[in-house]
């Protein structure tokens, strides 16, 4: 199902052109000005080095940058004649079955209260659009924990009773989590894709109004090139300090960005993995995903699926459009620094991979730059640092440097030439394209009377917009060390040793931070020691970096507070439109968490394992029995291993097995009724319910 | 695991008694029918018979249980007997263990007495079962999904195409 090549459109190609000259020109104007400086006699190898870590890092800014300009003018402007929610297309036939739709939830070893309370305000949402009937739910679990597994059957089949979800709402545990993510789609699109046109993905996070589904496959029906369909996710629903100014940061400058994205990338935008709609049977035709040739970090499964799945649309001839304006898409950010880290570094890997990907044959100009944008985001880091070490070494150097006044047969003085001038214009573009957009985004509020009044109006917007620069300074830093030590120990094949994230809101202990900023801490000390000491002009320059670094653990542990956050949305700081007033959608997310009232008896209670309730209680024993896949008897080995696991647990009880022992124990449908047996005809005395 | 913890002398399940006691293998299927939501003495005796009996006549299978919990896996298969029988469904089957755990999730919380009565007379019980009975997943459809082709860079890539070049679509 390849589309056929459509001629480019001229309003397309024009507003590329514009994008990238004004990116292209600003790139050479500040090139112009740090080679006027360096090239008084000729280049040194260090200024080259210099001079191309420059050009790189200026050119990422530049595309951000603008970026944030074009978003701007077209939210200001309020006109927009590509965007795909405004394009009309053919009218539906009105005779035709409406298309059906999955909605997909992948998990794995998620809090599955969380889970299922976000997919039933999902579902309260779609039924209050009358749309219900179009869509089902799948719960698409990867969970390897055994108790999270059949916490999550039982959540499931609650959800089904209450919701009257019978042949609507589905589940599945997938026996082995191949290829992780895309996997675990894949599984889906080939086993029950071709009962749906079209499918939408969540995260385990993913809050999606109603309106906002429907008007998704709207989109789609009007638009048959479109293969996908990307929203922008609005970061809700934490308390602490640092996610509060990250989901601040992420409402009122994002806004302004996904329409600058839209403005340049049009048809061939990119995927970010969920709150995404989706063409079934394109996606099917072109999205299998090979395994990358060669060893980890470069080679096997590939990570990052998403953009690569984009790309794969798009070289296939395919649309993959973002839809920025649509409203009602939301996703849960880590509350903390820490956990904010830990997730760099899960998606690190993935985008390091797309270096490979990024010149491969076959894809498309704008897929090789999503792929780039993708390294990017975290090449960046190393390249920072590198760039601030040569420009403190190259300080040095200068300062060892004896100026001469008077050469040849000269009687007058020649005065060294003063670049002070050249040199503060390049550090005040630089700073002006770093911080400029967050202005931009401020102006916007000034035209919308309504939005002005959701960020606390407009003198609590500029003050949190402040802060919020403060604390990106303090932090850029600390997120820099983070990411070039991934990127570092990706490229040496070492695992970085990191412990599963938390998503819920908690603070950060003082070990905790002590232990994660501990290194970073000495390194800003030493760094501005050494400055200080020997290259004294440089040390007041670099004091920013120097003071991230160096207040990294008190920031850290500050900015985790549930108390700060919920004192500065007391005091109209950081306030988010979803904050102001709540859209109903997370209104049912937040009741659903609140009164957890299951209909199923057995989730009232709070056992203290439930793979041992999987094996005593009759109920949840049948209900994970009858979710079982079928599967071959197991061969003579396998059955030795269980046996000897089956008297591991006789003897040495439940916590002696590691979390895949006891999953092997329950997957296995003979071994779980006989140990149901064996409990029962001989019951330990601290199995909980059994008489 | 730290093994120098686990005591060898208390096992986590108490041994299996070499013979146990017919009182013994009764109190423990009462206590399990009970846990299914069977109350009545009568009921319980009965279908705690009927057990016992069914292990006997398999002193084998499943291997390696002893009689009661041999008899505890009885209690349980004429549950599916009767189950498969009444919603006329295959055994062994993902349907009939969806219908047990239908059965035993107390959306039909009077299945004891439909267990008892006469074919015909336990019509409501059955098709609240039926209605409670659990679906995974819808049925499948068929789809492929094949592996696309991404031909990395390499330098010599160049050359290899200019070498062997692909066929015209």
């Amino acid at each position: 199902m390849t589309q056929t090549v459509q001629p480019p459109i001229m309003g397309h190609t024009l507003r590329r052109v514009v994008f990238f000259l004004l990116v292209l020109l600003t790139t050479l104007v500040a090139m112009g000005l740090m080679v006027s400086v360096f090239q008084t006699d000729g280049l040194s190898p260090m200024e080259l080095i210099l001079l191309l870590l420059y050009a790189i890092l200026f050119s990422w800014i530049c595309i951000s940058f603008w970026t944030a300009c074009m978003g701007f003018l077209v939210i200001l402007t309020g006109r927009d004649r590509w965007a795909i929610s405004r394009q009309p297309g053919p009218a539906p036939d009105p005779t035709a079955p409406p298309p059906r739709t999955a909605i997909l939830m992948p998990i794995y070893n998620e809090d599955s209260e969380r889970v299922f309370a976000g997919l039933r305000a999902i579902h309260q949402s779609l039924a209050d659009t009358g749309q219900l009937a179009d869509f089902d739910f799948f719960v698409l679990s990867d969970t390897r924990d055994p108790d999270v597994w059949v916490e999550e059957e039982l959540r499931w089949q609650d959800m089904v009773r209450a919701l009257d979800g019978k042949g609507r709402i589905f589940y599945r545990n997938r026996p082995e989590n191949t290829s992780r993510k895309s996997g675990n789609l894949e599984d889906f699109c080939t086993r029950w894709g071709g009962h749906y046109r079209y499918m939408i993905v969540l995260d385990a996070d993913s809050i999606m109004k109603g309106e906002t589904l429907v008007e998704m496959v709207r989109i789609m029906e009007r638009q048959p090139r479109v293969a996908l369909l990307q929203t922008p996710p609005t970061p809700i629903n934490r308390e602490s300090l640092f996610a509060r100014i990250l989901q601040f940061a992420g409402s009122l400058y994002g806004r302004m960005f996904t329409a600058g994205l839209n403005y340049w990338q049009l048809g061939e935008s990119n995927y970010w993995g969920h709150n995404a709609i989706i063409r079934i049977q394109p996606f099917l035709d072109h999205c299998g995903l090979p395994k990358l040739p060669g060893r980890e970090p470069f080679g096997g499964d590939i990570l990052s699926h998403d953009f690569v799945e984009a790309a794969l649309l798009r070289r296939a001839g395919w649309e993959v459009w973002l839809a920025y304006d649509l409203e009602g898409s939301y996703e849960e950010i880590p509350p903390t620094l820490i956990d904010y880290a830990k997730r760099d570094r899960r998606w690190c890997q993935g985008n390091l991979q797309h270096l490979r990907l990024a010149l491969s044959h076959g894809f498309n100009a704008l897929s090789r730059l999503h792929f780039s944008m993708g390294v990017m985001s975290y090449a960046a880091s190393p390249l920072w640092l590198l760039f601030l070490i040569a420009t403190g070494v190259a300080a040095y150097f200068q300062t060892q440097h004896e100026p001469v006044y008077f050469f040849g047969e000269n009687w007058a003085p020649v005065w060294p030439v003063s670049f002070a001038v050249e040199m503060t214009t390049v550090l005040l573009v630089t700073l002006t394209m770093l911080f400029l957009p967050k202005g931009l985004a401020l102006l916007l509020l000034l035209k919308d009377d309504r939005l002005r009044r959701a960020y606390g109006g407009m003198l609590k917007a500029t003050l949190s917009v402040a802060l919020e620069t403060l604390f990106s300074v303090l932090t850029a830093p600390v997120l820099m060390l983070f990411q070039t030590k991934f990127v570092l120990a990706i490229l040496m094949r070492r695992a970085v040793g990191w412990p599963p994230q938390q998503r819920g809101d908690h603070m950060t202990s003082f070990r905790e931070a002590a232990q994660t900023h501990g290194v970073q801490t000495l390194i800003g000390v030493v760094a501005g020691v050494l400055s200080y000491q020997y290259v004294p002009a440089f040390f007041w320059w670099f004091i920013p970096v120097l003071l991230g670094l160096v207040l990294a653990i008190p920031v850290s542990m500050l900015s985790s507070s549930i108390a700060l956050g919920r004192q500065a949305r007391e005091l109209g700081l950081f306030l988010t439109p979803e904050e102001t007033e709540q859209p109903v959608v997370l209104r049912y997310l937040e009741e659903n968490l609140e009164e957890d009232e299951p209909v199923l008896p057995i989730l009232r209670e709070k056992p203290a394992s439930r793979f041992v309730q999987a094996l005593t209680d009759p109920y949840v024993n049948a209900l994970h029995l009858s979710l079982l896949p079928e599967r071959e008897p197991p061969g003579k080995r396998r059955r030795h291993y269980l046996e000897g696991l089956v008297h591991q647990l006789e003897e040495e009880g439940p916590d002696s097995l590691s979390a895949a022992q006891k999953r092997d124990l329950i997957s296995d449908p003979d071994l779980l009724l006989r140990l149901h047996a064996l409990f029962w005809s001989r019951p330990p005395a601290n199995a909980g319910m059994l008489p | 695991m730290d093994r120098g913890k686990v005591s060898v002398a208390e096992p986590y399940l108490p041994p299996a008694q070499p013979a146990p006691s017919s009182e013994f293998a009764l109190a423990r299927l009462g206590a399990y029918w009970q846990a299914l939501g069977v109350t009545d003495p009568d009921q319980i005796a009965a279908l705690s018979e009927q057990a016992l009996r069914r292990a006997a006549e398999s002193p084998e299978s499943p291997p390696g249980l002893d009689s009661v919990a041999r008899a505890l896996v009885a209690a349980g298969e004429l549950l599916d007997d009767w189950l498969a029988r009444a919603l006329e469904l295959p055994r062994p089957s993902r349907e009939l263990a969806a219908a047990r755990a239908a059965l035993l999730s107390g959306a039909a919380p009077d299945w004891p007495a439909a267990l008892f009565a006469a074919p015909g007379q336990a019509d409501t019980v059955l098709d609240t079962l039926r209605a409670a009975r659990a679906e995974p997943t819808p049925p499948p459809s068929s789809g492929a999904m094949p592996a696309q082709r991404i031909e990395l860079f390499g330098l010599l890539g160049p050359l290899r195409r200019l070498w062997r070049p692909e066929p015209r679509a």
